[in-house]
């Protein structure tokens, strides 16, 4: 059986991202309209739409295992894609597919099962004699048990989720008092997110790198990494930017942490993409974190420095075709940086800005891909993320890349909402960010503000200001004021500032 | 209009880290740096909305918010705070802020919509600036609500696992 069409188990940019290379592949794709967003930019690239917002069932249809399985069935798609979040990484949903002859788009449940379960995923790695974190043997039954394990090796320690993954459920613990309220926290949290109270505990790595491979594999056993993608610029465990490769590996390095990467692919009998994180610390020595078993919202940074299209790979490989590249094919060309633009306020420690997008406008040039889910008019709900767009840039080398993204921030354009991109301005301009000595700790520990302005944009705002003051203050004849320029206010302006008054 | 604003030669911006910022009147659509003048245009289109262009480039402007005197203004994606005065209310200001004591009481809203996850004080907890107080769960995200005080908690409005708007009171302190 060959994939004819794909439903699309997901919205926004990914769902656009795929749906390109199924065209391009000449493969029919289905998305689904929901009441959230009926008038979603992604609806606009598909050859079929199931409507679906009549549905008035409490659970998002993109999770909703049951009637993903019934629209496949009914749109007469004979394959699924999840792309990433939702039932991505759902060991359950992609066996239903299996059994209701769907393709599913991924890897196999039991790879998913195998990699979701962290604690699974430890003894894989300990067995393959992949260098991890010192850290408990499975899950920790209680408060006793965890303070045992910390101060065997030493503190501080993280409780990590056994079912966890997104940064979510991982609590810091620095001392054996706090032992106590940050086990119950954390296995609350597992509860509340993952349905699974189960926590284990590790070593805390202070001050690392995160550094993730990018894998593929074959179900013919071949499995290829396509180089490191450095995350390190994040905000509580969510990443802001990513870059491709790391200027923190050696050639060597490189290869040893790869060749690691594909092992633990192969551990599991992995095939289609997938990512394997791990954390470098300062003396270069790497732990493995987790396999995402998933595309990764980052892919694209890859894709720009091998030329290969991963979504055209997943594909393939769920075709059962074998993979046509060999890890000596693989070459890394330049440099790509990916920066999330978000509807979040930085002025406000990053907190979730939504609304409604009143412009757009994305920069285009050879070097600059830009991956987005929203045009003028459409919103960002706080039912999902706040992603506005993925600014990706390429350049020869990381110098040129960061000169290139400079440049492209100032040209993107987005009205209505608040957004990440002063943050990135401060970034690019930044020495440690320069000279890539950052780590996961940047933002909460080198930043005392997350945000870039030059010097004459306040005063520029200040003269906005009371320009307003002005006209509607002093607006009387017999005031020697000058109003010529006043008829350049907009409409537009004039009518919101009479509504807000 | 009163007799007292013929004589306005100059306004004041000021914002909200007191910055000051003068501007003659009558206002000139010009911005003097060191010894040059630059021109600064407000302007409007359809597709990229209102802006200011000033030396060559475009920059997004918006009105978030204007009361009577005070004007927030997002100007390239950031948000200031202005109040504009003139000498007057200048002098009357300065006069009313130096009699005034600081904020005793401290309120603490939602800034987001979203769900409490927990609250992590009690009534009659001392807490300290920077100090969690509420975690709450919006688009995916935790956030840590901190003290932005050090203080005592008086009054715990947020309750664990219940939804909460924009701008609803969650904790109140009073300031040490």
């Amino acid at each position: 059986m060959k994939i004819k069409r794909i439903l699309i188990a997901n919205r926004g940019e990914i769902a656009i991202r795929i749906m390109k290379t199924a065209h391009l592949m000449a493969i029919e794709t289905v998305v689904i309209k929901t009441a959230v967003e009926p008038n979603a930019m992604y609806l606009s690239s598909a050859d079929a739409i199931y409507d679906n917002t009549e549905d008035v069932s409490e659970i998002p249809v993109f999770l909703d295992i049951e009637k993903l399985i019934g629209i496949a069935i009914k749109t007469e798609a004979n394959a699924i894609h999840p792309g990433y979040g939702f039932l991505a990484e759902n060991a359950y949903f992609a066996q239903k597919c299996i059994d209701n002859k769907i393709i599913f788009i991924g890897p196999s449940p039991d790879a998913i099962y195998k990699m979701g379960n962290k604690t699974i995923a430890r003894k894989i790695a300990l067995a393959g004699g992949i260098p991890m974190a010192m850290g408990s043997e499975g899950n920790i039954a209680n408060e006793e048990e965890a303070i045992v394990i910390a101060e065997k090796i030493g503190y501080p320690v993280i409780i990590k989720a056994a079912s966890g993954g997104g940064g979510r459920g991982m609590r810091i613990v620095r001392k054996t008092e706090e032992m106590g309220k940050m086990f119950i926290i954390a296995s609350k949290e597992a509860e509340k997110a993952f349905n699974d109270p189960s926590v284990f505990v590790e070593k805390y790595i202070e001050n690392p790198k995160h550094i993730e491979f990018q894998i593929l594999g074959d179900t013919k056993g071949n499995v290829i990494h396509l180089g490191e993608r450095e995350c390190s610029i994040q905000r509580k465990h969510q990443k802001l930017l990513e870059e491709a490769p790391s200027c923190a590996l050696s050639e060597s390095l490189r290869k040893e942490m790869g060749t690691m990467a594909v092992q633990i692919a192969k551990a599991v009998d992995y095939h289609s993409a997938g990512t394997v994180e791990f954390l470098l610390d300062s003396d270069k020595n790497f732990y493995f974190m987790e396999m995402n078993t998933r595309i990764q919202v980052e892919h694209p940074v890859t894709e720009m420095i091998t030329g290969v299209d991963l979504i055209e790979q997943q594909i393939r490989i769920a075709n059962g075709e074998e993979l046509k590249y060999k890890q000596s094919d693989i070459k890394l060309n330049g440099w790509a940086i990916e920066c999330r633009i978000n509807a979040e306020d930085v002025q406000a420690g990053f907190a979730p800005d939504p609304g409604k997008i009143e412009s757009i406008c994305m920069p285009t040039a050879p070097y600059i891909r830009v991956d987005t889910g929203v045009q003028t008019g459409s919103s960002i709900v706080a039912s999902y993320d706040s992603m506005i767009a993925k600014l990706i840039v390429k350049g020869k080398d990381r110098k040129d890349a960061i000169k290139n993204c400079k440049m492209a921030l100032d040209k993107v354009w987005i009205k209505g909402t608040k957004t990440t991109l002063p943050f990135f301005r401060l970034l690019m301009r930044h020495q440690k960010f320069q000279d890539g000595s950052f780590t996961t700790a940047f933002i909460e520990k080198d930043l005392d503000k997350y945000y870039f302005n030059s010097d004459y944009e306040e005063m520029l705002a200040a003269w906005l200001a009371t320009k307003l003051f002005v006209e509607e203050n002093l607006n009387d004849d017999s005031i020697n004021v000058d109003f010529k320029h006043g008829k350049e206010m907009s409409p537009w302006l004039l009518n919101k500032r009479i509504n807000q008054f | 209009m009163t007799k007292d604003k013929l004589q306005i030669k100059k306004l004041y911006a000021l914002s909200s880290e007191n910055k000051k910022f003068s501007f003659s009147l009558p206002l000139k659509h010009k911005i003097r740096i060191g010894k040059r003048d630059y021109e600064v245009k407000l302007k409007a289109d359809e597709k990229l909305g209102t802006y200011i262009l000033w030396k060559n480039r475009k920059y997004p402007v918006e009105i978030i918010r204007s009361r009577q005197n005070k004007y927030e203004i997002l100007f390239n994606d950031i948000s200031y705070t202005f109040s504009v005065e003139t000498p007057f209310s200048l002098q009357r200001k300065k006069v009313l802020d130096s009699g005034r004591g600081k904020i005793e009481q401290e309120f603490i809203k939602a800034p987001m919509p979203g769900k409490i996850i927990d609250v992590l004080v009690r009534e009659g907890a001392t807490v300290l600036r920077g100090e969690p107080l509420i975690i709450l769960e919006a688009m995916k995200m935790q956030n840590e609500i901190l003290s932005p005080v050090n203080g005592i908690v008086v009054k715990v409005a947020a309750r664990a696992n219940t939804n909460v708007m924009k701008d609803d009171l969650l904790i109140e302190i009073k300031v040490a």
